[in-house]
């Protein structure tokens, strides 16, 4: 199956999230996207399942004195997506820089 | 030893403790943790060099409001996709556009209705006419049901086929309408007969998409079959199955299409999916 064809700014966020930005604020901010953008397009990403999410344990967000995160990750099927639009899109590449943790 | 996480801003608070309640219910705990969390990083995480005011007071809300729209939009539509209000509404909704368009292209209600009474005089006497026609050539696939249909499940099944049936031939009646309008001043007599014409031809196409609608749709709920599935190989069309299968997606039941009415089942064959059933697929 051919992989989906992305917006601009889904193909932005995509990528974003395939450097390792992997909750919203972070997105947004290297993307530059406002947040009505940024998080209605990550729930139509997890629906369409190319992003998958799942939220940190307790425990750790406890220890670090802080409410749990909601992480997103690319699956498959949106690394094959995020693929395609680099290619549809090459100034992505040069938009975002890697994330540096 | 650790401490809980600081409350946030008392306006985010308030932003979240309002658009909360547009978000559906069994969506909103999760929307709270998240928008919480987010919110949270935003204040504690982010140095304020970087976080201009203009974003904290405005954009921020923004999100938190269109994220809950569109959990909520999102929600709507796939409680109503598929379902015979929606394909009611829908053509309902289509009819009274190009109603609005009749009357406009016409310059108002009197001008209007002076044309509508006679043209919709010679389209009733074109109805009978297609109906016949569309039943006497539609390729009606027979249904085997795999249980007796409730009788009230079968009158709503005739009732929103004769509604259905009934909008999109008014739709099409104001289509024709709107069509032959711009011959309207110069050939008035042909414009009627082009005006039938359409309506004929249109009424055809309605009349087939409303009994081929019907066939798609689940026996209980008239909910439209999804997830069509190939069950079996081509080659095996003499042999053995082979055909598509649809589901109802509240899981009523499936409908089984042979590929060619042979060996597999002669007819469609539309099989409840029964609490026994239910049972061996959990198992």
């Amino acid at each position: 199956m051919s992989p989906p064809r992305l917006s601009h700014s889904a193909a932005l966020i995509l990528k974003a999230i395939s450097l390792g930005y992997c909750f919203g604020f972070d997105v947004m901010e290297i993307t530059g996207l406002p947040s009505g953008t940024v998080y209605p397009a990550l729930r139509r990403l997890e629906r369409d399942e190319l992003v998958e999410s799942r939220w940190e344990s307790e425990d750790d967000a406890f220890s670090n004195q802080r409410p749990a995160r909601r992480y997103y990750q690319l699956t498959r099927e949106g690394k094959a997506a995020a693929l395609a639009a680099t290619e549809r899109y090459p100034l992505l590449a040069r938009l975002l820089p890697e994330k540096h943790s | 030893m650790s401490t809980r996480p600081s409350a946030l801003p008392l306006f985010h608070r308030a932003v979240l403790r309002t658009v909360q309640h547009v978000v559906p219910l069994m969506e909103r705990e999760e929307f709270l943790r998240s928008w919480k969390a987010e919110l949270w990083h935003m204040h504690n995480c982010v140095p304020r060099r970087r976080l201009s005011a203009l974003r904290l007071h405005i954009d921020l809300p923004l999100g938190v409001v269109s994220d809950a729209f569109w959990l909520r939009t999102h929600s709507l539509r796939r409680s109503l996709s598929g379902t015979p209000s929606l394909c009611l509404g829908f053509l309902l909704g289509l009819s009274l556009l190009s109603f609005a368009f009749a009357v406009l292209s016409y310059g108002g209600w009197r001008g209007l209705s002076i044309h509508l009474g006679t043209q919709a005089e010679h389209c009733l006497v074109a109805v009978p006419i297609v109906l016949f026609v569309s039943s006497a050539i539609a390729s009606f696939s027979h249904v085997e049901l795999s249980s007796i249909p409730h009788t009230l499940r079968w009158i709503n099944h005739l009732l929103f086929a004769a509604l259905k049936t009934s909008l999109a031939l008014v739709l099409t009646f104001l289509l024709s309408v709107c069509l032959s309008r711009p011959l309207y001043i110069p050939l008035p007599h042909a414009a009627d007969l082009l005006q039938i014409l359409f309506f004929v031809l249109f009424a055809l196409l309605a009349v087939r998409w409303s009994f081929y609608d019907q066939e798609q749709r689940c026996k209980h709920c008239l909910c439209s079959l999804t997830t069509p599935a190939r069950v079996g190989r081509p080659s095996h069309n003499l042999l053995e199955w082979t055909g598509t299968e649809q589901t109802c997606k509240e899981g009523h039941g499936r409908l089984s299409v042979p590929e060619m009415e042979t060996s597999w089942h002669q007819y469609s064959r539309w099989i409840d999916q029964t609490a026994s059933f239910d049972h061996v697929a959990s198992a």
